[in-house]
């Protein structure tokens, strides 16, 4: 040991420790974190709640638009028409998002590669099949300038003759599976049973119809096409059965480990007013009730579109984050008197 | 051959020795502990006491974390251990959410002692060595201590009897509440446990997932 070596007593460690420490004690795992409780999944949060939306939205707008027809008098942008440009960008921004998102961004080809059993794969294919042939669909429609470089393509945009046909077909059979496989990726494990319920996919696909349908509304009064009643039927029908599925779901096995708990979050807890007030009465009810007025009264179809658009924008997310943030692991043993909410 | 591993609960005395070892072993991530001894309290004072469940990864037959996980980074190997590849992985968190005994485990990077207001201290020793050892943004878990089993086979070893071939947590356990062997051999000393005690119970039945890791006390 030499001269000038410092032996330091406890004592003087102590300010250092402290200031390491921040003025806290470390968490005690033993103590803090493994306790037989309800455990609430932190692993996914608002970015995949986004994710959620934009796929069902841009899966839903492409389907809908040319369901009613109503693709081309939607407005274009380089001859293709602006209905399909939202949806394409809509699924690749959540793409992309996704993949942000991931621990190994660079590894995410990979997403493709369990197609048997993950239903992530099935949504990173259906992603792919969608945009790939979506994106041939309107090629012969786009314009640059006075041309159409793609013009001479053996379909149309417009998708009138049998492969144009094909392709539609494809692309929008692919759309469905871009709209219910969020919801399928939470429904499939057993773990978290407020998530594992097909419930939970529905109301995902009802909720994200009924956005679409309300976007489609929206961008028809922009474009001084008038909204037919039969369009607000339909929009009326997605909410009517987003709201049963949505009561369906609170109502059924209130009573098993962890969806209890999550449903105590929801209808009595810290996400009562979100949950209730947000997305079943504001994000919902009253977009319902605005469809009946605007179905009753003529004038007022394009003012209410944007509203019910604005409401089920939010509400959709809210109904994804909030089913997000309330998935509860029930505790891995069954302790009779314990963890009642 | 089918590793699996009974957990008597009325051994354990919740001295946590496994879920050291577990670290020692395997130097997981500083947060990652593949082996917690869960506590909970029973009865009402003054008849209340406390008591313990060892856990770990059960090895599910039909795992539910291979289903969802969408690289193919979780597999099961023939002898029934479920392993994650941190070469394959893409961090997507599905098994994580899949899990229903939350077995899994994201390396985030983070570094140092998690503190009770979520700050953290410095770096440690081990957060080195975790990082040489874990690849950041994927997951892993407890291997069954795949690389002992595979060294006790290699070396006319038998897991589950010789400690050189047998899960760290099992071989560190004072109290011998974790017997680890082969559930088809009938003379393997998990087969003769449950022979004498009884059959055993797994930990959420409801996810049916077929959990080689079982529990009786």
């Amino acid at each position: 040991m030499s001269a000038d070596t410092v032996i330091r007593t406890p004592e003087a460690y102590a300010p250092e420790a402290r200031a390491r420490h921040n003025g806290h004690r470390p968490e005690n795992v033993f103590m803090d974190r493994w306790r037989l409780e309800p455990k609430t999944q932190r692993v996914w949060g608002v970015s995949h709640a986004i994710w959620f939306t934009l796929m069902g939205v841009g899966g839903g707008l492409f389907i809908l638009a040319r369901a009613l027809d109503l693709s081309s008098r939607l407005g274009h942008w380089f001859g293709i028409p602006l209905v399909d440009w939202v949806s394409f960008v809509a699924i690749s921004v959540g793409g992309l998002i996704l993949i942000g998102d991931l621990g190994r961004p660079l590894r995410a080809w990979r997403a493709f590669v369990n197609i048997r059993t993950s239903a992530i794969s099935w949504g990173a294919w259906a992603d792919l099949v969608f945009l790939t042939l979506g994106g041939l669909l309107v090629l012969p429609a786009l314009r640059l300038g006075s041309s159409q470089p793609f013009e001479s393509l053996p379909w149309e945009a417009e998708a009138t003759s049998g492969l144009g046909q094909t392709i539609e077909i494809v692309a929008m059979a692919a759309a469905v599976v871009v709209m219910v496989y969020a919801g399928g990726v939470l429904a499939r494990p057993r773990a978290i049973p407020y998530w594992h319920s097909v419930n939970v996919p529905l109301q995902f696909l009802f909720s994200s119809a009924a956005i679409s349908m309300a976007l489609v509304l929206t961008m028809a009064a922009a474009n001084d096409v008038p909204i037919e009643s039969g369009d607000l039927w339909i929009l009326i029908g997605f909410l009517a059965v987003l709201l049963v599925t949505i009561v369906a779901h609170l109502l059924t096995r209130t009573e098993a480990p962890g969806k209890r708990e999550s449903l105590d979050r929801l209808l009595r807890g810290r996400y009562r007013g979100a949950f209730v007030g947000g997305v079943i009465v504001l994000g919902t009810i009253i977009p319902l009730v605005l469809a009946v007025v605007a179905l009753a009264v003529d004038g007022t179809r394009d003012a209410l579109a944007i509203v019910m658009l604005v409401l089920l924008v939010v509400a959709g997310f809210g109904l994804r984050l909030l089913t997000l943030r309330v998935g509860i692991f029930p505790p891995v043993k069954e302790v009779p008197g314990l963890f009642k909410p | 051959m089918r590793w699996g591993m009974v957990i008597d609960t009325a051994r354990c005395v919740g001295c946590h020795a496994c879920t050291i070892a577990c670290k020692a072993e395997n130097e997981s991530p500083a947060d990652a502990f593949y082996a917690p001894v869960v506590e909970y309290e029973v009865g009402t004072y003054p008849e209340a006491h406390t008591e313990y469940l060892p856990s770990l990864c059960n090895h599910c037959e039909d795992a539910p974390c291979i289903t969802a996980c969408p690289s193919g980074a979780l597999k099961r190997r023939d002898d029934g251990i479920v392993l994650a590849d941190e070469d394959v992985c893409i961090g997507s968190r599905a098994c994580m959410n899949a899990c229903p005994y939350g077995a899994i485990h994201l390396f985030t990077g983070a570094e140092g002692e998690m503190l009770a207001d979520g700050t953290r201290t410095l770096p440690t020793v081990q957060d080195r060595v975790a990082r040489e050892r874990h690849q950041v943004g994927t997951v892993s878990k407890c291997t069954y201590c795949a690389h002992r089993i595979d060294f006790g086979l290699e070396n006319g070893l038998t897991p589950g009897i010789d400690p050189l071939a047998t899960p760290a947590c099992v071989v560190t356990c004072p109290a011998e509440c974790r017997i680890f062997g082969d559930l088809e051999d009938d003379t393997s000393p998990i087969s003769l446990y449950l022979e004498r005690r009884g059959p055993s119970e797994v930990l959420r039945p409801d996810a049916e997932t077929g959990a080689h890791t079982s529990y009786v006390g």
